[in-house]
């Protein structure tokens, strides 16, 4: 079919592709170069477009001219069988020098034109710019906005949990935190304004959880007092870790029964053992530190809302050293996988209970 | 922040891109993106190539402290992982033996691992949990200092395709029935076994490397094999087989390869295949060779001599000669029978393209002298002759160069090369 096509052409002249990038412009190329892209060679074969300007091949969205203009220059060298390899190495390597921006432009129009050892090409070469620097030099090369919280970077790399009703349950986190804000703000009487808030979420959070596991509900006293000085937590919790054990007090307890799922388990064991174990974390290069004071803290918090908070954190540190070898025990048994709720009770403790252990 | 400095020019590439470059990074640093921005938070934790070297945890002079962060380091990616590992790597030389290298394979058994490689330190040897037979989708397997034991209910690893053994313990007739079990195995590497007399039917095979201490080598079912490497070390028992040995080894060994490019051969393989040669059994044709690089040939046995011969003047499309001498052989007081090199045979055959040919720990011996001399004069292509004698015996250097000029030469493009070390 395509021989067909092509008889057209005056014998004597050079084929040609006729190419048609999304601004509108259309070139051709030379045939033997523009085959030389899997995407433009099915699309010739396939459709036997490309013979003529207006039947030109529509080029995907992320192949803009310029990019274009550098593809047709690696097909065009590396279309010539004779080159030996050195020569091709050679050639690649100065090739890729260009700046950043073009490299991330030129491997994802690589990619769109299938084009594999192209992209290979580009992609070592930006996994060379971002090999041994700090994240922060990544950040300024790349433009990555820095929205990750301290506590995100420091938290440890947790199960993405899928489950629909934690993702409602961090939403729920969310907007909880911000009326704290904003009532901090107004400096408002909280205890006022807590039965309120509760029970809206509450309803919820009864409609969620649904049966009862069997799961103690704990009032804390102090929760409104744990609920302003987590306030300064900004981050949307994606699970119910240890940081913000005191305002997940009342919202968590009714929820554990109904989460029997390993993930969500190993997510808080996860961040737990973290935390438990800040000391011995050499492999990762985060740097974690017990102390939320020096980073990102809200400044309208009060010293001794902080101290306390930092001791209530300790305190679950240490217990959840201490618990630590008999939730391994408990749980490398296979036993009923109930969430591990963590709440206070009413004297400011913190402490940790399975379905053990209810106090 | 975004605007200030301009779009994100990474953060949206396809996961397939990320991941490319994820995989190139260290492993390290390919975890460590995860702080990067809200975006790459868990890209790291789908790739699907994971190899943990020597640099993947902080140096320390305590092996012990190592091993700890290793562990952890590991078990960790592991954990918090998502998605099908596809290759997995461990070669760091501070980790030994450990429990939770079990846990790992049991992992790895479950989550469709497709490459293997297991390099742990010296050390006790790990023992291969049996989790590690059930992990039907395995097409590469690198193993270093284990303790390698099927059970035997194994039917083999159907979809291997590269097998690398390197000081494993395992019984002969263990790694036999696995080499015939894994039936697209094309590239097979066993290195530091002891007395193995091995038997290879792999009917994919196409290329071999053997390094060990072997009584007999039979290559029953090879007849893709394209490249060989043979490195046979000798103890007083393989000597003593040797000496037993009535068959033709060369045809044993040589017989059933015809597609061969190439021959490597080290140590003892020239005198392993010389045993029982001899020059009236009509020579296969071997097509396909182009390279022959045989090391420690000893140029005092005529026999070893014959076995060089035959496998030039089997292989009308040799490219590539490369014989290096011994530098340990004792001073021999017989004369040399020189009436061999007077066959017709020989002088009928040429060489019709050779064009390099590299001669190294030359002693100085006439049979070198005269391989020298057969080859310079029946290369027509030759391009490089090159020499690199033994340090030690400059007179016998001298007698040699003057032997060299002498020599008539088949190719007018032909470079002698002498280098004087």
């Amino acid at each position: 079919m395509f021989d067909a096509a092509m008889a057209v052409v005056k014998p004597e002249m050079k084929s040609y592709i006729w190419l048609q990038t999304v601004d509108g412009s259309i070139q051709q190329v030379e045939e033997e170069v523009a085959m030389f892209c899997p995407m433009i060679c099915q699309e010739v074969l396939q459709t036997g477009l490309g013979s003529s300007k207006t039947y030109a091949i529509s080029l995907p969205q992320r192949v803009n001219p310029a990019m274009l203009g550098l593809i047709l220059d690696y097909c065009r060298f590396h279309q010539v069988p004779g080159h030996s390899n050195k020569e091709r190495k050679t050639f690649d390597e100065k090739f890729i020098r260009m700046d950043t921006k073009k490299l991330c432009e030129l491997t994802s129009a690589a990619d769109s034109l299938q084009l594999k050892p192209l992209v290979d090409l580009t992609s070592r070469a930006l996994a060379r710019i971002i090999e041994g620097k700090t994240p922060e030099e990544i950040r300024e090369t790349f433009h990555l906005p820095d929205d990750l919280t301290e506590e995100e970077k420091l938290e440890p790399l947790r199960n993405i949990t899928d489950d629909p009703r934690i993702r409602l349950l961090n939403r729920l986190y969310a907007r909880k935190r911000k009326e704290l804000k904003e009532r901090k703000k107004l400096k408002d009487v909280e205890v006022e304004e807590e039965p309120k808030d509760e029970r809206s979420v509450e309803d919820l959070l009864s409609f969620i959880n649904g049966a009862d596991g069997g799961m103690s509900y704990i009032k804390g006293t102090r929760a409104n007092k744990n609920k302003k000085k987590n306030r300064r937590r900004k981050d949307h919790a994606k699970d119910i870790s240890s940081e913000n054990t005191n305002e997940n007090d009342k919202e968590l307890n009714p929820l554990p029964s109904a989460y029997h799922d390993v993930n969500f388990d190993n997510a808080l064991e996860a961040s737990a053992s973290k935390h438990s174990r800040t000391q011995n974390l050499p492999a990762i290069n985060f740097s974690p530190k017990f102390e939320f004071i020096d980073g990102d803290v809200d400044d309208d918090l009060d010293p001794a809302m902080k101290e306390e908070l930092d001791r209530e954190v300790e305190d679950f540190a240490r217990r959840l050293n201490s618990d630590w070898p008999e939730r391994m025990q408990i749980l490398s048994l296979g036993q009923d996988r109930r969430l591990v709720p963590i709440s206070m009770n009413s004297n400011g403790s913190t402490h940790l209970y399975t379905g053990f252990d209810q106090r | 922040m975004d605007d200030a400095m301009g779009p994100d020019l990474i953060s949206d590439l396809p996961q397939s891109i990320i991941e490319s470059i994820l995989v190139q990074l260290p492993i390290r640093d390919a975890v460590r993106t995860s702080i990067l921005s809200s975006k790459w938070r868990y890209k790291w934790a789908s790739i699907t190539r994971l190899v943990f070297d020597d640099k993947c945890v902080p140096f320390s002079n305590d092996r012990e402290v190592v091993e700890k962060s290793v562990v952890k380091f590991i078990t960790r990616v592991l954990f918090l992982r998502q998605g099908p590992i596809h290759k997995f790597q461990i070669t760091n030389s501070k980790l030994q033996s450990c429990p939770e290298i079990d846990q790992w394979i049991l992992f790895l058994s479950r989550n469709d691992i497709k490459e293997l490689v297991m390099e742990l330190g010296e050390g006790e040897f790990f023992r291969i949990p049996s989790s590690l037979f059930n992990c039907g989708k395995l097409t590469r397997l690198d193993l270093s200092r284990c303790e390698f034991d099927p059970p035997h209910s194994f039917k083999g690893f159907v979809c291997l395709r590269s097998l690398n053994l390197h000081q494993v313990l395992i019984s002969p007739d263990a790694i036999e029935s696995l080499i015939s079990r894994c039936p697209l195995l094309e590239s097979l590497s066993l290195s530091y076994f002891d007395n193995l007399a091995l038997t290879i039917c792999a009917p994919n095979l196409k290329y071999l490397y053997l390094e060990g201490e072997f009584k007999d080598i039979c290559l029953e079912d090879t007849p893709l094999l394209v490249e060989i490497t043979i490195a046979m070390y000798m103890t007083d028992d393989i000597a003593e087989h040797f000496e037993q040995i009535s068959n033709c080894n060369f045809v044993k060994f040589l017989g059933g390869v015809p597609n061969l490019e190439k021959l490597v051969g080290l140590i003892y393989f020239t005198k392993y295949l010389s045993i029982g040669i001899d020059f009236v059994h009509p020579p296969m044709m071997y097509n396909n060779l182009e390279t022959i690089e045989l090391y420690q040939v000893n140029f005092e046995d005529m026999v070893e001599i014959l076995v060089i011969l035959r496998l030039i003047t089997s292989s009308p499309n040799l490219k590539e000669l490369q014989i290096s001498g011994s530098s340990n052989i004792p001073v021999s007081v017989d004369t040399p029978d020189l009436d061999f090199w007077e066959k017709e045979c020989l002088s009928d055959s040429t060489l019709n393209k050779l064009k390099t040919v590299k001669l190294s720990e030359m002693g100085g011996w006439l049979h070198e002298i005269e391989i020298i001399k057969y080859l310079l004069g029946h290369s027509p292509v030759l391009e490089t002759l090159s020499i690199i004698p033994c340090v030690f015996d400059v007179e016998n250097n001298l007698k040699m160069l003057i032997e060299l000029v002498k020599c008539q030469r088949a190719s007018t493009r032909a470079e002698v090369i002498f280098t004087r070390q």
